[in-house]
């Protein structure tokens, strides 16, 4: 994979001919740069002035130029999102250790673990949600064409992120559940062993019925958790459900992987035509508004007026 | 993963070292080198959010995106760039060119550069559409020149044959590797072209071809498609060649918008080795068995359909949802080839290609001259037979018996004009002219000497194993050839005093003329064997029948034009 570097003949030609070029051209041209700025806005103020400097600050006022020319507002948007995703990822980065530690057969009591595992869903969820919404939001509002391709595309590109990162935190999610259920099982098995184990031994006693105080404790205990597990099992479900939500929304703004719609060069015919088409839309909405009602309405006014100034000359004549 | 892999690497490496929003400026043909490589998903993770055209007449600026203009090194391009330049729309300027940069465009541009926007200028030199790993072409616009006597029409032969010598010279460089040149000797074009490339790499750009390897050098061997006129006049049976023949592929897409009952969504599908596994597996697959493997997938799919439906507990939700995605990709897949497959066999049974595809494959492999007129005259007097179908057998008859028995070809001639109002017979002629057996080369039926023949016979007692693929490309010859080093000097001479030493790994075919589905297929199944050599095949166009009879008829055309002016003149 060989390549050819011009960059340094390149900057030597430039140099040079910024030497060459006579001084009273480059002042003009400076002049005439600046006049269109005043009428664009002066959004490219500095550019103007790197035409005039001679050599040491030009890389400055180019800084310069660079901070004057704000990016639309929708940037500021898809920043929000990509900044949003990276906490959501490292979030979700998180909740795979704390699954970990929650799985982890542990002695003591592990409520604090469960604890933060429902805070991070909870967190995850919804600012899986809030991109989602500021995505919707990006492709709102007006724009010329140039521009409304753009933020399509970035819509495009931050859709399939979020799409990827929502599939990563479900599967996790799923993995996780799968193997609450099985310990679950596991342990639903135990308890129940344990009481045949317990009838059987109370029907070689056959002595007292019920249960004695410390299996009674256990039951609790057991009881308790099944419930805890019942109740994360629901949440889990819950935030399931929504996240189905956000990729049918989402999958309606990802492009199909393969598809024509993928082709880099069917993109760019398709703005071209489109473009076409916006051309011929309105040459046809001239054409209808100068065959629609205003003109025919002034039409009417024009013949009606003459009519009553006939009726009244004819008035005025006769009677 | 060869030629696509490296054209992606020059992309890549071009967008992945600038971070933020980019737009790409592109040319005509940069859009499709561009398009065959990467897809638009692609581009976006690479923070690529707007495509446009460098000759676009957009006005809005937008200083917050850098532009990276790939473009090919022509004066109408700088001539674009200088317009960008001189009232920037984008904060920054990246250049790519894809050929070698004249010193006077790089003087243009710092000219035109009063803003200084410029931050680099590069020669990349992804110059070829990677169609498949190993296949390549360059799309020459007027494929035609190629086929011309070079007197004729000089200044735009000059221009053609600059313009492959730089796709020849793209590939190597992209190797980082210089070949000993080979040619064809019989052919004009082919000379001027290796002389061509090997002045531009051995003189002109000696330092960049420099790369100090130790290794036999590659070969670059040069042939003119005039060598072959047969493989293009055949009709394909293996899915990508066949698709090819009868519904056309340009740069790897399909149209099928003049179709009758075509589904909406699926007016232009892809097929594209890269992005579609089905393809891939069965792109050299023959109808038959591609009609069993399409099968199977669709049961396969009906299978997961019928399974997406029953959803009764949540545990099934969840998991149609996760997999939705999926499904819906392979729902497209699903439709597209079988909507190829159904056009395909609905093309084939109504022009009768069967029986045609017989007669075809036996003018071009087995000798019998009463059978085969027997054979041609009675598809001749078939109506159902398409009108181009008929051109080709008798093209294909004038080719085999043009010295056996002249007065049957002039026969078929005058029967096939008596019918036949779109084709000019005079193409015949020109076809016989620019391709007869005294301006080949290569042994096209293996019938020049004994040895040839002994083994057409064998093959002939072996039998075949399907009457439709039974020919074999002359290029398969000139490949088994080389790999064995039994090339004849003499045939294809080398160029200027770099011989070869050994045996060479890495072969280039570059067909002037243009290249054909068979023949890529040839040469991956070539490749696919792994004897120790590897075969790239690359050609000005990739023909099928019909842009082939194209290409003769605008030849004609210019004789008759150049016949006229001359008797004009007297």
């Amino acid at each position: 994979m060989a390549t050819r570097n011009q960059t340094a003949l390149f900057k030597k030609y430039r140099e040079a001919l910024r030497n060459v070029r006579p001084g009273p051209s480059v002042a003009g041209r400076g002049g005439t740069v600046e006049l269109t700025e005043v009428f664009s806005g002066g959004a490219q103020r500095g550019k103007g002035y790197v035409t005039l400097s001679t050599e040491d600050d030009s890389d400055q006022t180019r800084a310069g130029s660079i901070s004057v020319s704000l990016p639309p507002a929708w940037v500021d948007i898809s920043d929000e999102v990509s900044t949003e995703m990276n906490k959501a990822k490292s979030k979700i980065a998180e909740l795979a250790k704390s699954y970990g530690r929650a799985l982890m057969v542990s002695f003591d009591d592990s409520t604090g673990e469960q604890q933060t595992i429902e805070l991070l869903t909870a967190e995850i969820t919804r600012s899986l949600k809030k991109c989602e919404q500021k995505l919707q939001r990006l492709s709102g509002g007006q724009g010329n064409s140039g521009d409304e391709n753009l933020r399509k595309n970035v819509q495009r590109s931050l859709a399939t992120d979020l799409q990827s990162l929502s599939m990563d935190f479900r599967k996790l999610q799923k993995g996780y559940l799968a193997k609450l259920r099985l310990q679950e099982d596991k342990s639903g098995a135990d308890i129940s062993m344990g009481f045949s184990q317990q009838r059987s031994r109370e029907d070689e006693d056959d002595s007292d019925m019920g249960f004695s105080s410390s299996q009674l404790s256990q039951l609790k205990q057991n009881e308790a958790m099944s419930a805890e597990r019942e109740r994360e099992i629901t949440q889990i479900v819950e935030s399931v459900n929504d996240l189905a939500q956000i990729m049918k929304d989402l999958s309606v703004l990802v492009i199909d992987q393969g598809t024509i719609v993928d082709r880099i060069d069917y993109n760019i015919t398709n703005v071209a035509a489109s473009v076409e088409q916006g051309v011929r839309e309105l040459v046809k909405a001239e054409e209808t508004q100068k065959k629609g009602g205003m003109v025919m309405c002034v039409m009417i006014l024009i013949a009606l007026c003459a009519f009553m100034l006939f009726v009244y000359i004819m008035k005025k004549i006769f009677l | 993963m060869v030629l696509v892999g490296a054209v992606r690497d020059y992309l890549n490496r071009m967008l992945h070292d600038l971070n933020g929003m980019k737009v790409l400026l592109l040319d005509t043909h940069t859009v499709g080198i561009m398009s065959v490589a990467l897809s638009q998903s692609e581009l976006l993770q690479k923070e690529v959010f707007l495509v446009e055209k460098v000759d676009a007449q957009a006005k809005e600026v937008m200083t917050h995106l850098k532009a990276v203009a790939f473009l090919r090194p022509t004066g109408e391009n700088i001539n674009h760039l200088k317009r960008h330049l001189t009232s920037p729309r984008f904060g920054e300027f990246h250049l790519f060119f894809s050929s070698f940069l004249k010193p006077s465009h790089i003087q243009i541009l710092a000219d035109a550069d009063s803003h200084e926007v410029v931050q680099q200028v590069q020669e990349f030199y992804a110059d070829y559409f990677a169609l498949d790993p190993y296949h390549f072409t360059l799309n020459l616009p007027s494929n035609y020149l190629c086929m011309l006597p070079t007197l004729l029409d000089p200044q735009n032969t000059q221009l053609a044959c600059d313009r492959i010598v730089e796709g020849i010279a793209a590939v190597f460089l992209s190797m980082k590797r210089r070949p000993a040149i080979r040619y064809e000797r019989n052919s004009e074009i082919a000379r001027k072209v290796a002389q061509d490339a090997a002045k531009l790499m051995y003189e002109q750009e000696n330092a960049l071809f420099d790369f100090r390897r130790s290794e036999v050098a590659p070969l670059l061997l040069i042939v003119d498609r005039r060598d072959d006129p047969v493989t293009p006049l055949l009709n394909q049976w293996t899915y990508q060649a066949m698709v090819h023949e009868l519904l056309g592929i340009q740069d790897n897409r399909v149209d099928l918008k003049n179709l009758p009952k075509v589904p909406k969504d699926l007016q232009e599908v892809v097929l594209s080795s890269e992005q579609d596994s089905f393809f891939k597996s069965n792109m050299y697959e023959n109808f038959g068995d591609l009609g069993a493997n399409i099968k199977k997938m669709v049961d396969e799919f009906q299978t997961k359909a019928k399974s997406n439906q029953n959803i009764q507990s949540l545990e099934d939700m969840v998991k149609f949802v996760e997999n939705y995605p999926e499904y819906r990709k392979q729902q497209g897949n699903v439709s597209k080839h079988v909507t190829l497959m159904t056009e395909m066999s609905r093309i084939v049974d109504e022009r009768q290609l069967m029986s045609v595809s017989q007669t075809e494959q036996e003018l071009a492999c087995t000798a019998g001259q009463p059978a085969a007129f027997e054979a041609v005259v009675q598809l001749l007097n078939n109506d159902r037979v398409a009108e181009i179908d008929r051109l080709r057998l008798v093209m294909l008859y004038a080719l085999r018996y043009e010295k056996e028995s002249p007065q049957s070809v002039e026969q078929l001639v005058s029967r096939f004009a008596a019918r036949s109002s779109r084709w000019k017979p005079g193409l015949v002629q020109t076809l016989l002219k620019l391709c007869g057996a005294e301006k080949r080369t290569g042994d096209l039926y293996g019938n020049r000497d004994l040895f040839n023949r002994a083994r057409n016979m064998a093959r002939g007692l072996k039998g075949v194993e399907n009457v439709y693929t039974q020919h074999q490309p002359l290029l398969a010859q000139t490949i088994e050839n080389i790999v064995r080093g039994r090339l004849r000097d003499v045939d294809y001479p080398f160029v200027g005093t770099h011989f070869q030493q050994g045996r060479p790994q890495d072969v280039v075919i570059f067909i002037i003329g243009g290249t054909t589905y068979e023949e890529a297929r040839m040469v991956a199944v070539q490749n696919a064997a792994q004897n120790g050599t590897r075969v790239l095949l690359g050609g000005s166009v990739v023909l099928n029948s019909s842009s082939f009879i194209c290409d003769l008829e605008e030849i004609h055309r210019m004789k008759r034009v150049e016949r006229s002016s001359i008797s004009i003149l007297r």
